[in-house]
């Protein structure tokens, strides 16, 4: 009897190690990192996808879904204990809520786990049968990722290229108060804490300015969204003018201290723990909106995007390659909200996407990862129409706007060359040459109506999960 | 004399406009590659002389028929009235029903082209703009107008034509959505014909037997294979449909590639040292599912994208289970 029970227990152990390893071996994870400058629409995104992926009929070209090879979607508990859930039901339901609005945003780190249950299509499907896979997808804060240029700069360094962008003409207007508190501070004044606490708050009013103006390239990213740490020294500093640092007491130097304490407690261990985990990344960029705020703004939008893709470039220092051990494979730069210009224009909104991440992108591709340019919207939000104007037929959008009122928008052309709009932010323009004006327009979300097996409605969301996720199903 | 490499300047408003420059000026056609080429020798007609050999043949013959049948007939009315007179009735009969079928295989014949127009039509559209891929799809919907069988995946894809705004995406999806069971009926029919090839070779034991059914079978099977994708020919298109697929079998090299692989992939190397006939009818099943894929292409309406065309291993394997051992 006693051999027995030893037995079965033997047996049971065993069989639970089996499918222990089995799990590990068998049910590849996928970890999908979505992020983008705060307003670029990551949750719209995150739901959408995630909606989409579990009611599948609107996602035609994801090959494994034409094929019908994904047999069940369902969320699990994801894996990582110490990583807020993405309320996934909270944001889905004010999207599907009457009158629908937009979900509120990302304020920090989540992550969800959705486990899919595929059969094979290879040489062995006859073998393997339906097999799990998991996509943990991971939804963090553009200006985060920003912050990963910080690791390898020092304080005088970062110091000089936050003034050096202070004194852009189109950023002058901006931040009044920390301008004139910074005309009477010398690096080498001794510390007096109220004066740097004063310096501080200043600093992060100019970068929350500089952003409603439309500008991305703004470190650090945790200014903006401090969360626990708000008020602790790490978050208290502030670049300082040109001059001799001073003794060890000095202003110069205390800021210097808490500039490495803020790498070492925030930007490191966010690195670490999340972002060198990743396998494959979706950067959204509110391309229209940039466009909109003008030249200014774009040219902005691309100095980020190339810090942003130096985030993606290890090796430039060893330490950094130690710790990748995975690395990215593929990387998308979706244009998001492409809703709200008319298809005819889809186009020439992804050609412009692409030649602002041209020269990133490249090195990306050279290193052996996948880069692709899209123009998505993860909520198709309009619907198109066809008028005619001075004798000619133009392509407008039409959608909700405030009060639930119907709006209909041709917001202008974008040129067949991007370049011309490159060249016209490169060149410090105040506003947009002739014919490139472009003006965007707010929409509400749609009125949802659920058809059984439909997801939302969405332009591209399959394309994008395609190349994102196709060859790991 | 001044000198002639001093730099100078032009008002451009003297000069001619400029022609096009190299980069917008048209490239000169690049040679299409050997495999297109040996299509078009596949289909390419005689030279003048032979038309003009077989356009006086036929003309002779049709004279000298015409003429024999007005003296016929003349000669009829003049011996008897009555009876000159049923020829007439009988002959004005023959020639109605003539003009019949002539329009119908001429009906045959446009269907057959407006196929092969559809399929240029969503060849072009793919790099082309929406519009043009809508037209496309519109085409290929127009050709199963009253299809009973594709119904569901006509609604399926008007649903979806609004929400599409990739002209690639559109035609996958039309693919998918109509071709996607048609597919798999022309697959049964190539299944069953090339059982029945292979049945009757391995089987029958008369000589000739195997290439009169091959011959006989593969007709039909590419006829049938037709009337699926929508282009009903009549014999004429039967012909010319048939010279299609050898065109096309030729251009790819199937017919030739292969054979010896055949018989040892499918085990048809073990089959023929048991026996010659069993390993000849594997063979001869093969070449027949070869012929009905070829077939496959030639009628489709779309080129295979989006979906992936059967191999000829799987077909051969569906047609030979259970005919030899119970496994294929």
């Amino acid at each position: 009897m006693v051999l027995r029970d030893g037995a079965d227990w033997v047996l049971r152990q065993i069989e639970g190690a089996q499918s222990e390893v089995s799990e590990l071996l068998f049910e590849p994870v996928t970890r999908l990192g979505v992020t983008g400058l705060s307003r670029a629409g990551k949750t719209v995104f995150i739901t959408s996808l995630v909606a989409n992926l579990m009611d599948r009929g609107r996602m035609n070209q994801m090959r494994a879904v034409a094929e019908g090879r994904i047999s069940a979607a369902y969320l699990e508990p994801q894996p990582d204990d110490d990583v807020p859930r993405f309320q996934f039901e909270t944001h889905r339901g004010a999207l599907y809520a009457d009158p629908p609005h937009w979900p509120a945003s990302t304020r920090a780190i989540s992550q969800l786990r959705l486990s899919l249950r595929t059969h094979g299509g290879g040489l062995l499907s006859g073998f393997t049968g339906a097999r799990a896979s998991h996509l943990d997808i991971v939804d963090y804060p553009g200006e985060w990722l920003l912050d990963l240029s910080l690791i390898d700069k020092g304080y005088a360094d970062w110091s000089r290229e936050v003034l050096a962008l202070a004194e852009h003409p189109a950023r002058a207007g901006l931040g009044a108060e920390w301008r004139a508190l910074m005309a009477e501070t010398a690096p080498g004044d001794a510390l007096d804490e109220t004066r740097a606490q004063a310096l501080a708050t200043a600093f992060a009013a100019y970068l929350q300015e500089s952003r409603e103006a439309g500008f991305s390239n703004i470190t650090p990213g945790r200014f903006l969204l401090p969360g626990d740490l708000e008020g602790s020294p790490a978050l208290t500093f502030a670049p300082l003018p040109p001059g001799a640092p001073g003794g060890a007491k000095s202003l110069f130097r205390a800021f210097e201290r808490r500039y490495d304490a803020y790498r070492r407690l925030l930007v490191k261990p966010f690195f670490r723990d999340h972002f060198a985990r990743i396998d494959r990344q979706v950067v959204l960029v509110d391309l229209l909106a940039a466009l909109d705020a003008g030249p200014a703004a774009l040219e902005d939008l691309r100095a980020s995007m190339a810090a942003v893709l130096s985030a993606f470039r290890p090796g430039r220092n060893t330490w950094l390659s130690g710790l990748l051990g995975k690395r990215v494979d593929r990387i998308l730069f979706a244009a998001t909200k492409a809703d709200h210009i008319h298809h005819s224009q889809h186009a020439r909104l992804a050609g412009l996407m692409q030649a602002l991440v041209r020269e990133a992108a490249d090195r990306a591709q050279y290193r052996g990862a996948a880069v692709e340019a899209m123009a998505i919207a993860a909520l198709r939000a309009t619907v198109e129409q066809e008028v005619t104007r001075g004798g000619r037929e133009i392509g407008v959008v039409r959608g909700r706007q405030g009060q639930g009122a119907e709006a209909v928008v041709h917001p202008g052309g974008l040129p067949d060359d991007p370049t011309r709009l490159l060249a016209a932010a490169r060149s410090g323009a105040e506003t947009w040459p002739e014919g490139l004006a472009y003006s965007a327009t707010r929409f509400l979300p749609p009125i949802l109506s659920a058809a059984p097996g439909e997801g939302p409605p969405h332009l591209r969301l399959d394309r994008a999960a395609e190349f994102l996720l196709g060859d790991r199903l | 004399m001044t000198d002639p490499n001093a730099p100078f300047t032009l008002d451009p408003a003297d000069l001619p406009p400029p022609a096009e420059t190299p980069q917008t000026a048209a490239q000169p056609d690049a040679p299409p590659p050997a495999m297109v080429r040996a299509a078009g020798l596949g289909r390419r007609r005689g030279g003048w002389l032979g038309k003009v050999f077989w356009g006086a043949l036929g003309a002779l013959v049709l004279v000298l028929a015409t003429n024999a049948l007005t003296v016929t007939i003349n000669d009829l009315i003049s011996r008897n009235a009555v009876f000159g007179q049923i020829a007439l009735v009988l002959l004005g009969l023959l020639l109605f029903t003539v003009l019949i079928a002539l329009i119908r295989e001429l009906a045959a014949l446009s269907r057959l082209a407006s196929v092969e127009t559809a399929r240029a039509a969503s060849v072009a559209a793919r790099s082309g703009t929406m519009a043009e891929a809508r037209a496309a799809a519109e085409t290929v919907v127009k050709l199963y107008r009253n299809r009973a069988d594709v119904r569901w995946g006509k609604a399926e894809l008007a649903g979806r034509m609004a929400e599409l705004v990739d002209p690639d995406a559109l035609l996958d999806v039309t693919e998918r959505e109509l071709l996607a069971p048609l597919d798999r009926a022309a697959e049964q029919e190539v299944v069953s014909a090339a059982r029945q090839v292979a049945t009757v070779t391995a089987v029958v034991p008369m000589a000739a037997a195997d290439v009169v059914v091959a011959l006989v079978t593969s007709t039909r099977m590419i006829r049938r294979i037709a009337e699926i994708y929508g282009g009903r020919a009549g014999t004429l298109g039967a012909w010319r449909l048939f010279r299609a697929v050898m065109a096309h079998l030729v251009a790819t090299g199937a017919v030739a590639v292969g054979d010896d692989l055949i018989s040892s992939v499918l085990g048809g190397g073990v089959l023929s040292k048991v026996s010659r006939r069993f390993g000849e009818g594997v063979v001869n099943g093969a070449l027949t599912a070869r012929v009905g894929l070829a077939a496959m292409e030639v009628c489709r309406p779309m080129p295979f994208v989006a979906t992936k065309r059967a191999s000829v291993t799987s077909v051969v394997q569906r047609a030979l289970t259970g005919l030899f051992n119970g496994r294929g």
